[in-house]
């Protein structure tokens, strides 16, 4: 039994994009989910399933609470911070294969900017498994996101010989798609690869315009059967494959210790799973949404799911291209450097987006997209199909 | 407020002497006996009293408001516009005869002025200064003291740099399975996992050899010998406890595995993939060591342990009833100096030493090296505070034919470091 086919997006939903939402969290969560499920044409009495991260803070009662569900059959949470987002849809398409749950909302709402902000500097606590690995690594005020990220991305710098203009022109491209995309919050404001190597340090080798921005708003993505989805508004997002994955010696962050660094195993794990479910190969993909936290994970990405060879990406991106009129047209919407950081599921959106044809910065004849979650840690992926 | 307080401090030096509050009691052989047991002071005070003494004769003792104070107004207003911190830095006195048993003091005070705004390791602040002065009844001056103190803006950013003994904000969470490694750190070693049964090293450790899937473990110790496999120099945001630009790097072990750490000993321009690099250990508070790295090539640093030291002269344990009975008897009851409890409460660790305290020991120490010198001034620079619990180390040093260098250490580092000078005629 496969889970290809089973299951698709139907509905998706979010709230504006901002730098200070002005209201609580589960009011981005619950206003995502009700134009979510509004948008499947359904209403929350459809509901009887909800998933979200773990590192959320709206609790999957608190949400029915809000949204009046009467019973909910289906709950469950995906850990490992940005790593979940594509995984919520997995977990939702599997409790609908196997009729757990019939209609299932995935949701990520946060207050990223005016709350608790994911780039300060962390602090490790308690003594289970996660604070023990932080321990390794805190104490040397290793500290942040970015931090963790640039290690890898020195090491592949060594490796490859590729160079920060290489990451610039990653980010160079998010602008210039956010900057056509009326929700994005750098909306009409692209950069140039100039501008992006003149922007400060924040860890050497990442310069500021190789960090994605932090943001607060909600997403949330309406699961149901692909049979349901047929009959409900939107032409369905099928989703052909959704797959989690780790790599060998797999940390939270810090997957430093054994083996090549200059790579993704992770996201290795998850295209190999997403390429075998769907049949479909790299060719087969007309554009992508690859997780955009920072800068240098796009690269390695493009070789892990087979883009291209190892450490090629650089050449890929100068010669193929990967604006709207390239070869590989990537995070349209403007990823999360351009449009906002919702731990990757404004991206699955645009994903959904793409194949309805309703995109922005709609790309020509869509078939299949391929979407990742977050990078560095254990992560996620999905491909949807046009059913057209 | 620089414009308000430079005029404040114009009007206030324009007044001059004012008198401060009066001298309770005329000096007295049972304050000396107070004083003396107190301090440790062999002396044979006779009939003369302790020049380091003087201020004692007009402290107001356990009483609500002391006040009246020549510098409560300038202080008051660096208060009201965020220079909240207050450090004392420095006290001079000046003994132009020494006084005896029977006298009735006289006491007044002047304002000194004000300098600032000076950047400082506490903050920003402005050193504020007064003037003490003794007279006797016929007028004549037999004493003066300079008092200076600091009062700073305290860092917004608290805990950007660990404040001088004080605990690392980044320390590690330490587990059963770990505990052995931070135990190695502490005795000088850089512990490396090891399986019991087929000998797989691995870092970090963890309880199940990922190998074998045996939970027999044992360790060995690095060699402390290897290379920077990848690393990244951190400029932002602010992580507490560290001053950036810094090097994190992940360090490729002789042994096979790898480790993360701070590249010290050199530019973080200067740090690359492949730099072969050697074992250090950083002291980060009284509690944390962290195995940390350096170019290989980088001359040894000086042992942490200093050759023997020369004993101090001087070797006082601050026990609590000596922090307590001095303070007392030198009529202070400022309760950071007897009760605990509320020091803690005011953010400090202990109890600790007064400066008539640290007057009084300077002198002892002055003296016990220039047996029957008569002392004509002791100007004292404060440093970390003396608290109960820790040990005074002084010792002097010879700095002319009438001057004794004399400098107080505590584990924290100097508590006073000051100049004395004698009479010539002694």
């Amino acid at each position: 039994m496969s889970l290809s086919g089973k299951a698709a997006i139907a509905g998706i939903g979010a709230t504006e994009f901002s730098k200070e939402s002005g209201r609580s969290e589960l009011q981005l969560a619950a206003e995502a989910c009700l134009a979510a499920i509004k948008d499947a044409g359904l209403s929350p009495s459809d509901v009887d399933g909800l998933v979200t991260f773990t590192a959320d803070a709206s609790a999957e009662i608190a949400v029915q609470r809000e949204l009046g569900i009467p019973a909910l059959r289906f709950f469950s949470r995906v850990d490992y911070g940005g790593g979940a987002a594509a995984g919520t849809v997995a977990h939702a398409a599997m409790a609908v294969a196997t009729g757990q749950a019939d209609v299932v909302v995935c949701y990520r709402a946060f207050n990223e900017r005016s709350g608790h902000r994911f780039g300060q500097a962390n602090k490790s606590g308690g003594t289970g498994s996660n604070a023990m690995e932080f321990s390794w690594h805190l104490p040397y005020g290793f500290a942040t996101p970015a931090a963790w990220v640039a290690m890898q991305a020195r090491r592949y710098m060594h490796e490859y010989g590729a160079t920060s203009e290489d990451f610039g022109r990653v980010a160079v491209t998010m602008r210039r798609h956010a900057a056509t995309n009326p929700k994005a919050w750098f909306h009409g404001r692209p950069i140039t690869l100039e501008e992006h190597q003149a922007s400060r340090w924040i860890v050497d080798p990442l310069h500021l315009l190789d960090c994605c921005q932090e943001s607060d708003g909600g997403v949330a993505i309406v699961v149901t059967s692909a049979e349901r989805a047929r009959d409900l508004p939107h032409p369905p997002a099928v989703i052909a494959a959704a797959a989690q994955g780790t790599g060998p010696d797999q940390m939270m962050m810090f997957s430093y210790y054994s083996g090549d660094i200059a790579a993704l195993p992770a996201m290795g794990t998850v295209g190999e799973a997403l390429w075998r479910q769907s049949g479909l190969t790299a060719a087969d993909v007309q554009t992508a949404v690859l997780y955009d936290h920072f800068t240098p994970f796009v690269l390695i990405q493009l070789e892990e799911l087979g883009f291209c060879g190892r450490g090629e990406a650089k050449d890929y991106i100068r010669e193929q291209g990967i604006g709207l009129d390239g070869a590989l047209p990537l995070n349209p919407h403007g990823g999360q450097l351009g449009e906002a950081y919702i731990h990757g599921m404004n991206g699955i959106a645009e994903g959904v987006r793409q194949i309805r044809g309703t995109s922005v910065n709609q790309v020509a004849d869509v078939r299949n997209v391929l979407v990742t979650a977050g990078t560095g840690v254990p992560t996620s992926g999905l491909i949807l199909t046009g059913t057209g | 407020m620089h414009e308000e307080l430079t005029a404040l401090a114009e009007r206030l030096t324009a007044l001059g002497e004012q008198p401060a509050l009066p001298c309770l009691d005329p000096v007295n052989a049972a304050m000396i006996r107070n004083w003396t047991q107190a301090l440790g002071d062999p002396g044979d005070w006779a009939d003369a009293a302790p020049p380091a003494m003087i201020q004692v004769w007009s402290m107001p003792g356990l009483v609500e408001h002391k006040g009246g104070g020549v510098a409560d107004e300038p202080l008051r207003l660096l208060n009201e516009h965020g220079y909240t911190g207050v450090v004392a830095t420095n006290c001079e006195q000046t003994y132009d005869r020494y006084v005896k048993v029977g006298e009735h003091l006289r006491s007044t005070m002047r304002f000194g002025g004000v300098t600032g705004p000076k950047k400082t390791g506490m903050g920003e602040g402005y050193f504020v200064t007064w003037y003490q002065s003794w007279y006797d009844a016929d007028d004549q001056r037999v004493a003066e003291m300079l008092f200076r103190v600091l009062k700073f803006q305290p860092r917004k950013r608290a805990g950007n740099a660990p404040k001088k003994g004080g605990k690392y904000p980044l320390q590690p969470a330490i587990g059963l399975d770990t505990r052995f490694f931070w135990d190695g750190v502490n005795e000088g070693e850089l512990r490396i996992q090891r399986c019991a049964d087929c000998g797989t090293l691995r870092h970090p450790p963890g309880p199940m050899c990922p190998s074998c899937n045996s939970t027999n473990r044992e360790h060995v110790v690095a060699s402390g010998r290897g290379t920077v496999y990848s690393y990244v120099v951190h400029h932002h945001p602010p992580v507490p406890g560290r001053t950036p630009p810094y090097v994190v790097a992940v360090v490729e072990l002789a042994e096979g595995v790898r480790v993360v750490g701070n590249v010290n000993g050199c530019p973080p321009e200067d740090v690359h993939v492949g730099m072969p690099v050697r074992l250090v250990f950083e002291r980060m508070d009284d509690e944390l060591t962290l195995p940390q790295w350096t170019p290989a090539g980088a001359p040894e640093p000086v042992a942490e342990a200093t050759p023997e030291p020369e004993p101090a002269e001087l070797e006082i344990p601050l026990t609590p009833t000596f922090v307590i009975a001095t303070a007392l008897a030198t009529r202070d009851f400022t309760p950071v100096h007897h009760d605990t409890a509320l020091a803690r409460a005011q953010g400090t660790k202990d109890i600790f030493l007064n400066i008539l305290t640290t007057m009084g020991v300077v002198q002892r120490a002055a003296l016990q090296a220039v047996p029957g010198g008569k002392l004509a001034t002791i100007a004292v620079r404060l440093g970390v505070p003396a608290y109960a619990g820790d040990t005074l180390r002084v010792r002097t040093e010879r700095a002319g034919d009438h001057t004794l260098k004399v400098r107080g250490a505590v584990s924290l580092g100097d508590h006073v470091t000051a100049t004395v000078t004698f009479k010539e005629d002694a």
